[in-house]
């Protein structure tokens, strides 16, 4: 028997726990579809439905089967696809997902990066979000990404969390220019512009919520993705914006005075990783040290409040 | 004010006030100084060194730190906080004694200390420390009466008023520092930098110095340079006729420590000014913020 197909059929049926709507689904009679059921018990030695007049309900080892065939059935359809790539003599691609903020220098180096290890694979990287991104993942239409932390998708897989300490944005002719460094605190009624809450919600929370505790509450947040309008606000002296430093003149960065805020990247992909992914994701956490000056995840830093007798409780 | 101006100069002069600073890196050793090695007027700072002298003291077995003190409150050395303050007989023990003198500045606290270690005990200490610039010549009562005497006032309420008068005050010899408690900041941070990096005692009393500095209560000075809750200010203020002082460790919570000493002296004799109590916060960040800048 052809044991991937009839693990397709089996996929299905799992699906629609009705034999005949599975049947219509694929195009074919109700009997040939359970007779192929039957056959797939037979050489599994065991029964996968428990099948009553009115419904159709998996057995504990259908269940367990359930992850398995999946893997396998997308295993199989990758290979296909995989040779038929080969067979037309296109080039293999990699699906990537890329933050909109990463910077010119260090999309390029990736991509270099990732030519150097597999010049025959092709990597096509899209410019996305994180919200974007998982929505990719988990459709098919992205082979790896690289997540802003803090994220949470069921079926995905992740890679090594690297973290980067953004500093602080200003117009050359702030007064904060003149510290070396500046604490969020010192921000207090200024206006902030900051990547859009859509696109990076759990980065987005997780910078406000830091920056309420630091003394920073914005007047006002511009959210963009594009990074010269982000630095157009700035420049004006309308805006502050959080990140590494820019090479525009009329910019001036300034780190922020105990790392308060901590962006963590970390790449991704679907739970059964597609060929080159470890590639891609090897290559990204290299560049990335290299390149964006990020570092490998350490026990994050507790904030902690050092208290003080006349601003302590009922003081 | 011309840009070329160094930028502690320009925050002391914008308050009105002439000032001395020194700020030290505790466990670098960078440095920044503005008139550091001159002598200054400590003031109230001078509890300080007398604290210390009280914990090495208990270190060897000479006194006890909870033993209960009798402070009746006939005689008590008088002056606007604590004990000095207050109109009962009270009982507390050495340590809560201490603990009155650093947090709030109490001056009868502070004497009844100092009769007990002894005022040489003190200078002794500072000699061991290698600290020969400061010196502790009188206590609390000793230079208030001074300060009558140059005044030619009665009692503390008639001083107060009379402090007003510049000629008054250009008369008192307290606030001349060859004639009074002294020292010079550099002196200072180095001490504080000992007693942060458990040198200047055992390292239970530095920590028990540290504690009652960090409970110290005032906002106004060095603290209000930091505005911000991760960063710890611990500190003992020295204040007089125009002198506002203040010394201590900020705390970065990136680990860096910074001991700082600030010492001012205004040209007015208004008792209140704010602006020169912040400015010695606004200069300390700025030296500070200079010590950090090649990390």
């Amino acid at each position: 028997m052809d044991l991937v197909r009839h693990l397709g059929y089996f996929l299905v049926v799992t699906e629609e726990l009705h034999f005949g709507n599975a049947a219509a689904r694929l195009g074919m009679a109700q009997p040939p579809l359970s007779q192929r059921i039957r056959r797939l018990e037979e050489e599994l030695g065991m029964r996968l439905f428990e099948r009553s007049s009115r419904r159709v309900a998996l057995t504990e080892a259908g269940r367990l089967l359930v992850p398995e065939a999946r893997e396998i059935v997308a295993r199989v359809e990758r290979m296909r696809d995989l040779m038929a790539d080969l067979a037309r003599g296109d080039t293999a691609v990699v699906r990537a997902g890329v933050p909109a903020d990463l910077g010119a220098p260090v999309l390029a180096a990736l991509i270099a990066g990732f030519r150097d290890r597999r010049p025959d694979v092709r990597l096509s990287p899209a410019e996305m979000g994180t919200a974007a991104q998982v929505a990719a993942l988990l459709e098919g239409r992205l082979d790896v990404g690289l997540l802003r932390h803090p994220v949470a998708a069921d079926g995905l897989a992740y890679g090594p969390v690297l973290v980067r300490h953004p500093g602080v944005l200003l117009a050359e002719d702030d007064e904060l220019t003149a510290w070396a460094t500046v604490h969020l605190g010192d921000l207090a009624g200024r206006e902030l512009v900051l990547f859009p809450r859509d696109a990076e919600p759990g980065l987005y929370d997780d910078t406000l919520a830091s920056c309420r505790r630091g003394g920073f509450v914005p007047a006002a947040i511009t959210c963009t993705d594009r990074a010269e309008f982000a630095l157009g606000l700035v420049l004006s002296g309308t805006a502050v914006a959080f990140g590494a430093p820019a090479e525009t003149p009329g910019v001036v960065w300034r780190p922020l005075a105990g790392t308060p805020l901590a962006w963590r990247w970390l790449p991704a992909w679907r739970a059964e990783p597609g060929p080159y992914v470890r590639d891609f994701t090897a290559v990204a956490v290299r560049v990335l040290k290299e390149s964006a000056g990020m570092v490998d995840e350490g026990a994050p830093p507790t904030p902690r409040v050092a208290p003080r007798p006349a601003t302590g409780f009922l003081a | 004010m011309s840009p070329g101006v160094d930028p502690l100069e320009r925050v002391f002069r914008n308050a009105g006030v002439t000032g001395w600073l020194h700020a030290v890196d505790v466990d670098g050793g960078r440095e920044v100084g503005l008139r550091a090695a001159e002598p200054v007027v400590l003031a109230s700072v001078f509890k300080l060194p007398l604290l210390l002298e009280l914990h090495r003291q208990a270190e060897r077995g000479l006194l006890d730190l909870a033993g209960l003190v009798r402070v009746p409150a006939e005689g008590r050395t008088r002056g606007g906080t604590g004990l000095a303050a207050m109109l009962d007989d009270a009982t507390l023990s050495l340590r809560d004694l201490a603990y009155l003198m650093m947090t709030v500045s109490d001056n009868a606290a502070a004497d009844v200390l100092l009769a007990r270690v002894g005022r040489e005990a003190v200078n002794t200490l500072l000699d061991g420390l290698g600290l020969t610039e400061t010196r502790v010549v009188h206590d609390c009562r000793d230079m208030l009466t001074s300060l009558w005497e140059d005044a030619g006032v009665a009692d503390q309420a008639a001083l107060m008023q009379a402090c007003a008068d510049p000629e008054v005050v250009a008369r008192l010899r307290a606030l001349r520092p060859e004639r009074s408690n002294r020292s010079t900041p550099r002196e200072m941070t180095r001490l504080l930098a000992m007693i942060w990096r458990d040198e200047a005692a055992g390292a239970a009393s530095c920590a028990a110095v540290r504690r009652l500095m960090a409970l110290q209560v005032w906002p106004h000075r060095l603290a209000s340079g930091f505005p911000f809750d991760d960063v710890a200010v611990s500190g003992k203020t020295g204040t007089l006729p125009t002198l506002r002082n203040e010394v201590g460790v900020v705390e970065y919570p990136d680990g860096g420590r910074y001991a700082v000493a600030v010492f001012t002296r205004s040209l007015s004799t208004a008792q209140n000014q704010p602006r020169a109590d912040a400015a010695i916060g606004a200069a300390a960040r700025i030296a500070i913020d200079q010590l950090r800048t090649h990390i």
